[in-house]
């Protein structure tokens, strides 16, 4: 570290001498304003990119934060082959932690253990997800973790009170989504909806059981599996294999009144609110804490953080820090609030700017939701999290689609996360 | 500048033509080295390698194809890649001849159905791969929808079971490539004189045998040709998978260009997925040679 000091001294007197003399260096325009890129996805639809550029470029007049939009789909690709290529984009956007640990595992990211450490990890619940070895590369500025979705106008029509979503458990959402199942063909409405992705059955169970996902033990996803299982035999659920091949999307299920009840990450209550203001959507939703194992009262859910990095490649890795810290500063946390997303940094303040915002339920149920007691990350860091998480989605798809038996399909987990992975 | 220079007498016929001969094929050789050879060549290499496209490259040996040849999903993948080759090869190659040969006749609107046929080829993969997800959905799919009315209650899982996953995919590219090919094989008809068609009539032979004894060997060129363009291309399979199952469910339709990209451009691994891809180009390369001395061999 010492050995570096002097030439990077050096390197940042000649820079300010440079930029004092009136641009001389290449980086900043004539008006000596910076401009710095910002790899980012859905810019149209995702609207805390915007609120958090706006208020950093109010907070800071002389840096232009200028987007570079990727469709989410393909985003992990891209930003890849982006860095790959030797691409200088400033700032790039770290989707999930699987991602994040590759890149910075491979040392295409800017250090930020110095500027982590200054954050209180007791007050951002993410940031230990950042920790690769004792070094950090990123700093959150959301997180996101799953709440239950439900229908208010369907639940009223069928005589649930609301209230019994408070303190939920697995068994009791079953029973729920069985009696709330209706009709049939184009006009069913099926008690619940829960999407193809392997972590709504692993993640619940690894969080809720306290269990290692990247373990090689899967026994504990057992319980999780049948109940999912046992609701899609009942016709509660969208059979998994509809599902997939017509490429159903959450929110369609949701939003339309096909499905009552539905695990969702917070992320789609910003879609629903922003839908809800434009009009494109009439449905009257609620959230409720994600349902529990046990009804002790405490709350148990997964999620995961969303944050922002420096590129290795940067050419103005100053300006694209001062970006990074800003957004997970506590005035970045209101800007993201105030989109209608939960930020990283967790406070009351920060909450009730949240439930300030229109349309937001705010009743007790919701209140609790977004509060839960322990969020678990969805898929641990570290070198193995890509393969297992692929070999896991692969045999999901086959328990899910009844190819395999369940019992078949967890043995199988086991052994090949032991043999292929280990 | 040209004048002053004496015109040699006679041109020395064997370098010159050499050099103008170079200088032909010059703008097409320079993009081939700079965006296959090269790359090519460096895959060679890469595949001895550990590397993660950021950090130095480490030489490991053999141990990237060590790794392959235990590696369970890279048999699958090898097993999937040729099921799906043994599928499309035949069946393109037998429906482009068949709807050749029919619309070569003087039929009305043998344009439009040309046309109708080629269609697929140049339709979008990924709305291609959309609708025949939606025609194979197991539960309201219009194809499921039929065979329950013709009395079959349990139709298959088409993309959502193992079984059923890679003819569904076959039967969609079979749908999309024939096009293609068909196009091939109406050229080549049309090169097959009239007067032997004429003087087999003469001689009283069947549509059958006319087409079994002057069709079929006339086309020989052209289905050599169609025979190899398909080989190479079924191995190379990626897209339709890519878009229409993403290899599985499970890893039932994993194809080894998907476990190439996913080695390579997913996951970093760029030796272990450049030493997969020259497994494939050896396999690829071996089918070709065969089929190459087999066709010299027909031919004496």
């Amino acid at each position: 570290m010492k050995r570096h000091l002097v030439p990077t001294l050096a390197a940042a007197a000649a820079l300010a001498l440079l930029t004092a003399c009136g641009g001389g260096s290449p980086e900043p325009a004539a008006d000596g304003r910076q401009t710095i890129k910002l790899a980012l996805w859905n810019y149209a639809t995702t609207p805390e990119f915007k609120a958090i550029i706006d208020g950093f470029e109010q907070a800071n007049p002389g840096i232009d934060v200028q987007p570079v939009d990727i469709l989410a789909d393909d985003y992990a690709e891209k930003v890849t082959t982006m860095l790959a290529g030797g691409d200088s984009t400033d700032v790039l956007t770290m989707k999930n932690v699987i991602d994040y640990s590759r890149f910075g595992t491979r040392g295409q990211l800017v250090p930020l253990t110095d500027e982590a450490k200054k954050l209180d990890p007791a007050k951002y619940s993410g940031l230990d997800a950042y920790d690769l070895d004792g070094k950090y590369f990123a700093l959150p500025y959301r997180q996101d973790f799953w709440v239950l979705y439900y229908n208010k106008a369907l639940l009223e029509q069928a005589g649930v009170a609301e209230s019994k979503l408070h303190n939920l458990s697995w068994d009791g959402y079953a029973e729920l989504a069985k009696s709330l199942t209706k009709g049939s063909g184009g006009g069913k409405v099926y008690g619940a909806y829960q999407h193809t992705w392997r972590s709504v059955v692993q993640a619940t169970a690894a969080a809720q059981t306290g269990s290692d996902l990247l373990g090689g033990d899967y026994g504990f996803f057992k319980d999780q599996y049948k109940l999912t299982l046992d609701l899609q035999q009942h016709g509660a659920l969208m059979p998994w294999a509809t599902a997939s091949s017509q490429k159903v999307t959450y929110n369609t299920m949701f939003s339309t009144g096909k499905a009552v009840l539905m695990p969702m990450g917070t992320w789609y209550a910003s879609t629903l609110l922003a839908d809800t203001k434009a009009g494109k959507t009439k449905v009257e939703w609620g959230v409720a804490p994600l349902p529990q194992r046990a009804t002790d009262g405490k709350v148990t859910t997964f999620g995961s953080p969303t944050a922002f990095a420096v590129n290795k490649n940067s050419k103005n890795a100053d300006a694209a820090k001062k970006f990074v810290e800003w957004a997970a500063s506590e005035a970045g946390a209101t800007a993201v609030a105030q989109a209608g997303v939960t930020p990283a940094l967790q406070s009351q303040k920060i909450l009730d700017t949240y439930f300030a915002l229109p349309g937001v339920p705010q009743d007790e149920v919701a209140k609790k939701a977004f509060k839960p007691d322990q969020v678990a990350l969805e898929m641990p860091v570290s070198d193995k999290s890509s393969d297992v998480d692929q070999l896991l989605t692969e045999e999901h798809e086959l328990v899910m689609t009844g190819e395999k038996s369940l019992d078949d399909g967890v043995a199988e987990m086991s052994k090949r996360v032991k043999n292929e992975v280990g | 500048m040209t004048a002053t220079l004496p015109a040699p007498a006679r041109p020395r016929r064997g370098r010159s033509s050499t050099w103008v001969g170079w200088s032909f094929i010059l703008p097409n050789f320079v993009g081939f080295a700079a965006l296959t050879l090269v790359p090519v060549i460096a895959s060679l290499a890469l595949s001895f390698l550990d590397w993660d496209s950021y950090s130095s490259p480490r030489w490991v040996g053999l141990e990237n194809f060590d790794r392959m040849i235990h590696n369970e999903t890279f048999w699958t993948a090898l097993k999937n890649t040729t099921y799906y080759a043994v599928g499309h090869v035949p069946l393109t190659l037998c429906a482009a001849l068949g709807f050749a040969v029919l619309l070569n006749q003087r039929l009305r609107a043998v344009q439009f159905f040309r046309t109708a046929l080629f269609f697929p080829y140049i339709t979008s993969l990924v709305a291609v791969a959309v609708v025949w997800n939606m025609l194979l959905s197991p539960e309201v799919g219009p194809v499921n929808q039929f065979l329950r009315a013709i009395g079959i209650d349990s139709p298959p899982g088409w993309t959502t079971s193992t079984t059923w996953a890679m003819p569904a995919v076959i039967l969609a590219s079979v749908w999309r490539d024939l096009g293609y090919y068909m196009i091939l094989y109406l050229a080549g008809l049309q090169t097959i004189p009239a007067e032997l068609y004429e003087a087999a009539q003469v001689d009283g032979a069947s549509g059958w045998q006319r087409f079994r004894h002057i069709t079929v060997p006339s086309l020989r060129p052209t289905t050599f040709f169609v025979l190899i363009m398909l080989t190479i291309s079924s191995f190379k399979v990626f897209d339709l998978v890519q878009v229409m199952t993403e290899g599985g469910p499970g890893r039932s339709t994993l194809v080894l260009s998907q476990v190439i990209f996913r080695e390579g451009i997913t996951q970093g691994r760029f030796g272990y997925s450049s030493a997969v891809s020259m497994a494939l180009f050896v396999i690829v390369l071996t089918i070709t040679v065969v089929q190459f001395r087999w066709q010299r061999r027909s031919e004496r």
